[in-house]
C-alpha cells in the first residue's frame, strides 16, 4: 500500500500562505498608521487580539494532547502529529506576547489602564484606588514574569511530550513503552499546571484590559473559546491534508468525534458565557455589570451576534448525527465558528482598550472626542490581519509537520485509532 | 414485534467475539440467509448497516419532546409571572428572561429524557410486568448471538444454518422454542 508518511509542504501552498501573510502585515501596518487616538490603539489591540487567539489555540492543543494521554484515549493518535505541530506554535506565541510585554515597559501602547503611573499615584488628581489595590498583581514586573514564564512552562511541557512522541517512532522493540510511560507522567503533571496557568495568563493578558472589572468565570469562558477554535482549525487542517492525499486512515469516524467536540464545547462555551452573564445580571453589582452594560449599549450587534454565531448556529447545524460526518457541513461550521470565536475575542478586548485609550486621551486633551474606527466593529483591516495571522499560523504548522512522520506508528494506541468506530 | 399466537423454533449460534460476529453477519447477508435476529450484550458498532436496519427515529421524538419541554417551561413561567401572579424578585422586571433560562434548559432535558425512555420502552414492548422470551441468558453477558427461524425451514435450510455456524466459528449451536 502506498501510504504518504511524510508531509511535503508544496510550493503553491507556501506561496498562497506567504501572500496572505503579506496582506496581513500590510493591514497591520496600515492599522498602525490609522492612529486617531495618538496611542496606536488600533494596531496594538489587533496585535494583542490575534496573538492571544492563536497562542491559545497552541496551548489548547497541547493541553488536549495531555488530556488524551492521561485518559488513555486512543482515537486521536493517527493524527496527533497535527496537534503536536499546533503546540509548537507556543514558541511564536511566546515571541508575540513578548512584544506586547516589551510594549508595556516602553509605554508603547495603552492597552492596559494599570500601566498608567499617574493613576497609581495617590497625590495625582486622577489617582485610581482600585488600580492601586490591584497593583500587586497588575504591574509590569508581574506581567513579564508570570506571562512570559507561564508561556515558557507550556512550551517546556510541549517539547517534552513531543520528544517522547518522536522517541516512540524510533524504538526498535515494539513492546518498549518507556517513552510512552514518561509522556504519561509529563502529561498528568501538565494538567493542573495548564489549568492554573491558563487562568493566570488570561487574567493578566486579557481580563486586565478591563482593569477595574473581574469575573472568576472569565478564564474558563475564554479557555472554552480557545478550545472550540482549536477543534475548528484541527478539522479544517485535517480535511485539507486529506484532500491532498495525506492521512488516508483519518476517516469519518475521527471527524465524527471532532464534530462532537465542536458541538459539545460550543454548548460548554455558551454555558459559561451564560453563567457569567446571568450571575452578574442577577447580582446587579455596579462594578460587575459595567462590563455588560458597555457591550450591550455600544456593541449590540457584536454582543448578540456572538451568541448567534457561536451557539445557535453550531448547535442547530451539528445537532444531527449526519452533519458531523459530512465534509461540507464540517467545513462550514468550522469556518464560521472559528471566525465567531475570533469575534468573541474582539468583543473581550476592544471595548476595554477603547475605554483606556479614551481616558488617556481625555487626560491629555480635555474632553476631546476619540474616533473608534476598527475598534467598535471589525473593519477590513481587522479581517485582513486575522487572515494574515491565520496564514502565519498555518505556514508555521505546515512547516513543522514536515519534521516528523505524519503517523505516529510507535504509539501504543495506534491500532485503536486506526480501527476507531464512533 | 409481531404478536403471533404461535411459537417459533429458533436455531442460534453463539460467538465469543464481536469481530467474529460482524464477519458472520456479513457472510449470512452475502449468502442470502434469512437472519431472524442478532443479539449482543452491548451495542456493536457497524452492525446496523450490515443488517440493513433503517436509522432509528427515536432522536426525532427526542427533539419533539425537548421542544415541548422548552415551551412548557418558558411559556409557563412567562404566563405565571406576567399574567397569573406578577411578582418582583430582586428588582428585576416582571418578565426576567435570563432567570428563565436554567429552568427552561432543565425541563427541555427532562422532557426529552423521559419522553424518549417511555417511547423506547413502548416501541420495544418492554415495561413493568412484561416478560420477553430470551434465547440464552449469556447474550446479556458476554456472548454474541445470530438466530435463524427454523419453524418453516426445510431440512436443506437447517443444514445450511448448521454449516454456516461451523464455518463462521460459532462456539456453540443450540435450538429453542420461543413464543413469538
Amino acid at each position: 500500500m502506498d501510504i504518504k508518511m511524510n508531509y511535503t509542504f508544496d510550493g503553491r501552498l507556501k506561496t498562497v500562505l506567504l501572500v496572505l501573510m503579506g496582506l496581513g502585515a500590510i493591514c497591520l501596518a496600515a492599522s498602525f498608521f490609522h492612529n486617531p487616538d495618538g496611542y496606536h490603539s488600533r494596531f496594538w489591540s489587533n496585535f494583542l487580539h490575534n496573538s492571544l487567539f492563536f497562542t491559545g489555540i497552541a496551548l489548547m492543543s497541547t493541553f488536549f494532547l495531555a488530556v488524551c494521554i492521561t485518559a488513555y484515549a486512543g482515537w486521536h493518535v493517527v493524527f496527533k502529529r497535527v496537534w503536536e505541530a499546533f503546540g509548537q506554535f507556543l514558541l511564536i506565541g511566546l515571541i508575540l506576547m513578548g512584544i506586547i510585554t516589551v510594549g508595556v515597559w516602553l509605554h508603547a501602547h495603552h492597552l492596559y489602564h494599570w500601566t498608567d503611573a499617574a493613576s497609581l499615584d495617590p497625590s495625582s488628581d486622577i489617582f485610581d484606588p482600585i488600580l492601586k489595590h490591584k497593583s500587586a498583581l497588575l504591574n509590569p514586573m508581574m506581567y513579564t514574569i508570570l506571562g512570559v514564564g507561564m508561556c515558557a512552562v507550556w512550551l517546556l511541557f510541549h517539547s517534552r511530550l513531543r520528544k517522547f512522541s518522536l522517541a516512540e517512532d524510533k524504538k526498535s522493540d515494539p513492546s518498549d513503552f518507556s517513552a510512552f510511560r514518561k509522556s504519561k507522567v509529563w502529561a498528568a503533571v501538565f494538567l493542573p499546571i495548564a489549568g492554573f496557568t491558563s487562568a493566570g495568563a488570561i487574567w493578566l493578558w486579557l481580563m486586565s484590559v478591563d482593569a477595574h472589572w473581574y469575573s472568576t468565570l472569565f478564564a474558563w469562558y475564554t479557555g472554552a473559546s480557545w478550545f472550540v477554535s482549536m477543534i475548528c482549525v484541527t478539522i479544517l487542517v485535517l480535511l485539507y491534508l486529506k484532500s491532498r492525499g495525506y492521512y488516508e486512515f483519518v476517516n469519518m469516524e475521527h471527524f465524527h468525534d471532532l464534530g462532537k467536540f465542536l458541538f459539545a464545547f460550543s454548548i460548554f462555551w455558551t454555558y459559561l458565557w451564560f453563567s457569567q452573564f446571568m450571575l452578574i445580571w442577577y447580582g446587579n453589582v455596579g462594578e460587575e455589570t459595567i462590563y455588560f452594560r458597555e457591550r450591550y449599549d455600544n456593541y449590540p450587534v457584536l454582543f448578540y451576534g456572538n451568541l448567534l454565531i457561536n451557539f445557535v448556529f453550531p448547535f442547530f447545524v451539528l445537532m444531527r448525527n449526519d452533519t458531523k460526518r459530512k465534509t461540507g457541513t464540517l467545513i462550514l461550521v468550522s469556518l464560521v465558528v472559528l471566525f465567531g470565536h475570533w469575534w468573541d475575542f474582539f468583543l473581550m478586548i476592544k471595548p476595554g482598550v477603547v475605554h483606556t485609550a479614551h481616558e488617556a486621551y481625555a487626560h491629555a486633551h480635555e474632553g476631546a472626542h476619540v474616533a473608534i474606527k476598527g475598534m467598535s466593529f471589525p473593519g477590513l483591516l481587522e479581517i485582513g490581519i486575522f487572515i494574515g495571522f491565520l496564514a502565519g499560523f498555518l505556514f508555521f504548522i505546515f512547516s513543522r509537520l514536515t519534521k516528523a512522520p505524519l503517523i505516529a506508528k510507535g504509539d501504543p494506541y495506534i491500532q485503536e485509532s486506526l480501527h476507531h468506530h464512533t | 414485534m409481531g404478536h403471533h399466537h404461535t411459537s417459533n423454533h429458533i436455531i442460534y449460534g453463539l460467538y465469543t467475539d464481536e469481530t467474529d460476529l460482524l464477519k458472520a453477519v456479513q457472510k449470512a447477508k452475502d449468502d442470502h440467509l434469512d437472519i431472524f435476529n442478532v443479539y449482543t450484550p452491548f451495542p456493536v458498532h457497524g452492525l446496523d448497516p450490515i443488517l440493513g436496519l433503517a436509522e432509528s427515529r427515536l432522536h426525532i421524538t427526542g427533539f419533539v419532546y425537548g421542544l415541548l419541554g422548552t415551551l412548557t417551561a418558558f411559556l409557563g413561567m412567562s404566563w405565571i409571572f406576567t399574567r397569573d401572579w406578577p411578582v418582583i424578585f430582586g428588582g428585576k422586571p416582571y418578565w426576567p428572561v435570563p432567570s428563565f433560562i436554567p429552568i427552561t434548559f432543565e425541563l427541555t432535558v427532562l422532557f426529552a429524557a423521559i419522553g424518549m425512555v417511555v417511547t423506547f420502552y413502548t416501541v420495544s414492548g418492554m415495561g413493568p410486568g412484561i416478560t420477553n422470551p430470551i434465547l440464552d441468558p449469556r447474550i446479556t453477558d458476554d456472548k454474541f448471538c445470530i438466530a435463524f427461524n427454523e419453524t418453516t425451514a426445510t431440512d436443506g435450510d437447517i443444514n445450511k444454518f448448521k454449516s454456516f455456524f461451523q464455518e463462521t466459528g460459532a462456539s456453540e449451536v443450540n435450538s429453542k422454542e420461543i413464543d413469538a
